[in-house]
């Protein structure tokens, strides 16, 4: 299956080949667009986002000074963050906080391969898409929790729990949420479910289904109201507490980059993708979408206060989940209307 | 020439099973035990059951691993170093011993009786619009009485909750 | 090219490797000064920490843990029904949703002891 490794050329043909694989459109995508550059540059756009728009809701005024209406701090910041020196708690587990912080950055921009930005435009067109994106979002728990506590911190550890807990609750109804689309359309490949909104968007069938995944959504990203692991009053920054310099970094990258990897998600399957009137490229529309998704999300943290664990934790098992079932019934329903004939093309 | 995607991926569940195995730190253990099995849905992907591989990674690397984690996390931080082992006297040694020799023999034999090539077998390849209809046809009872386990299981998770409260709020065993 | 999806993906995955380990290996570089007590301290707010950081926090939440392995599976094979739902005959399609109802009694089951608070 791994052709790729199989084939040995001559020393001669290697530059030639390296060649034909720089210009090939597979490695522009996966570098450039979609892929690692995108993503990259969205996450550390969306830190510049949030501060901006949190700062006017909090009526101040956020980043300034680095370059226009401070739209170069990001960058700032990284460079900043990589002078840093790299400070561990004495007792703590270096090897796996750094193999940790290594972790979450593949993790985090793994679900990205998957996802269709335009027709054509998606760097692994998979069948088993969706679920492979639920595969990857199940794996940070885990890794949270290592981190949580390997920092021998009884903030960190508190903040990998509560994560922990947050995560796997709301996990369960955002896979059922989903289920209604996949009865609409019998598949799991992200562009077929795309191509199935062209007549209408499956934020219309599936608002309940819309609504309980992106407050999932929320709890996933660790974003308020569901920001508990990051309480500031409460834990400093949670299971990043003892993270400093380049790990830290990657964690925060990380979360940014969840957060435009689920509104990508949210786009692609609930509000179209990349459709609308050809006026704009379709990525563009994507983008569009995208960043409006992921500026709703931006409010709501300014808007919302946190959530107590005790009830975080049994919303998200009783009534998120019920209304999730509720969505797979109203599903049920359409179909045996036989309204799905809007969404097989 | 065997396919090296194959040799890789079992490499790595070989690889870190034994980390897993002879990790000083039980955390250790449980992460090892998470690349095996994230291996052993490469090896399932390799075989073309994508669908199974993603919920493999899910279910168990997602789940189960956490589950284990949490447990080593809780039993305290004293025992959750393995103590010094001793070395293997001249019996454990000889022990060790036979045991490569079986396997060796069981491994020989196995490869020179049964016809086994090194590549990826012929598979039946099943649709997933199929599983689902496999599933409601041919194996209804074996799903019927899975639900019925599953929701045991949980009933058993939700006394467990209630047992305990019950026991903290009247402050002791009943 | 025609590679096969996952191999793409593991071409990403190592793009992505090759981007953030030598970023961990530089900012571990950069650092290096030496051990003090004071900055290798867990951070508390400035106390002196006291005591195991490392405790039974939480423990009252571990069913959660495995209602989740439960309801993990349980979505496997809601999403293979999802899947085949539109070709199935009704009399499968009332299996499945019997397998539904089995496993929405005891969610039931637990949003009524939700509403006892003290028990949840």
């Amino acid at each position: 299956m791994v052709t790729l490794l199989q084939a040995a050329p001559a020393p001669q043909e290697i530059i030639s080949l390296i060649l034909r694989i720089i210009t090939s459109r597979t490695f522009l995508e996966i570098v450039f667009f979609p892929g690692f550059l995108n993503v990259m540059i969205s996450a550390a756009f969306l830190t510049w986002l949030e501060r901006k728009v949190i700062a006017r809701v909090q009526l101040r005024i956020g980043p300034l000074y680095a370059g226009f209406s401070g739209i170069f701090q990001p960058i700032a910041d990284g460079v900043k963050l990589i002078f840093k020196e790299t400070i561990f708690p004495e007792l703590a587990d270096t090897k796996l906080l750094m193999l940790c912080a290594l972790g979450l950055m593949m993790l985090a921009f793994a679900p990205a391969v998957a996802i269709p930005f335009g027709e054509g435009l998606v760097i692994a067109n998979m069948d088993v898409g969706l679920v492979y994106v639920f595969a990857v979002m199940s794996l940070f728990p885990s890794v949270i929790l290592l981190i949580g506590w390997g920092s021998n911190s009884k903030y960190s550890l508190l903040g990998g729990l509560r994560s922990l807990f947050q995560q796997v609750a709301y996990e369960i109804p955002m896979w059922f949420s989903v289920l209604g689309i996949v009865m609409l359309t019998g598949t799991l490949n992200l562009t077929k479910i795309v191509e199935a909104q062209q007549r209408l968007w499956f934020v219309v069938p599936q608002v309940l289904g819309f609504a309980v995944f992106f407050t999932a959504a929320l709890a996933e990203l660790e974003r308020t109201p569901f920001d508990l692991p990051e309480a500031e009053t409460e834990l400093v920054m949670g299971w990043m507490t003892e993270l400093s310099g380049v790990p830290f970094m990657m964690g925060f990258l990380a979360m940014y980059t969840k957060l435009y990897v689920m509104s990508a998600l949210m786009t692609a399957l609930f509000l179209g993708g990349w459709s609308g009137p050809g006026l704009l490229p379709q990525p563009v529309w994507f983008l569009l979408k995208t960043f409006l998704v992921a500026s709703v999300i931006v409010v709501i943290r300014g808007t919302f206060p946190r959530v107590r664990v005790d009830i975080l934790l049994r919303t998200g098992w009783t009534r998120l989940l019920l209304l999730a079932l509720a969505n797979v019934f109203v599903t049920v329903a359409l179909i045996s209307l036989g309204l799905d004939w809007v969404w097989r093309i | 020439m065997p396919d090296i995607a194959f040799l890789a991926l079992s490499g790595l569940v070989i690889i870190s099973a034994i980390f897993a195995l002879e990790a000083r730190e039980l955390i250790y253990g449980a992460v090892g035990l998470a690349f095996s099995l994230i291996g052993v849905a490469g090896l399932f992907i390799l075989l073309g059951a994508e669908y199974v591989a993603m919920f493999q990674v899910s279910v168990y690397v997602g789940a189960v691993v956490v589950l284990i984690l949490f447990t080593i996390m809780l039993v305290r931080r004293e025992s959750g170093r393995i103590l010094d082992e001793e070395e293997p006297g001249r019996l454990g040694r000889a022990g060790i011993l036979v045991a490569g020799l079986v396997a060796l023999a069981v491994a020989g034999a196995v490869l020179l009786l049964v016809p086994v090539s090194l590549g990826a077998p012929e598979f039946p390849h099943v649709s997933l619009q199929e599983l689902g209809r496999l599933l409601a046809s041919s194996y209804a009872i074996a799903l019927v009485i899975l639900g019925l386990l599953v929701g045991a299981t949980i009933v058993g998770g939700l006394t467990l909750v209630k047992v305990e409260r019950e026991e903290k709020s009247t402050g002791a065993t009943q | 090219m025609g590679l096969d999806v996952w191999s793409l993906f593991a071409i990403f995955e190592v793009v992505v490797f090759l981007v953030a380990f030598p970023l961990l290996v530089f900012g571990w570089l950069m650092g290096a000064r030496g051990k003090n007590p004071i900055r290798d301290a867990p951070f508390e707010s400035g106390q002196t920490h006291l005591g195991e950081a490392r405790q039974r926090y939480m423990m009252q939440y571990y069913p959660y843990l495995i209602m989740f392995i439960v309801f993990d599976v349980v979505a496997m094979f809601l999403f293979t029904w999802g899947l085949a739902f539109s070709g199935m005959s009704s009399s499968q399609n009332y299996l499945f949703l019997i397998f539904i109802a089995i496993l929405v009694a005891p969610l039931g089951y637990a949003s009524y002891l939700a509403g006892k608070r003290e028990l949840w």
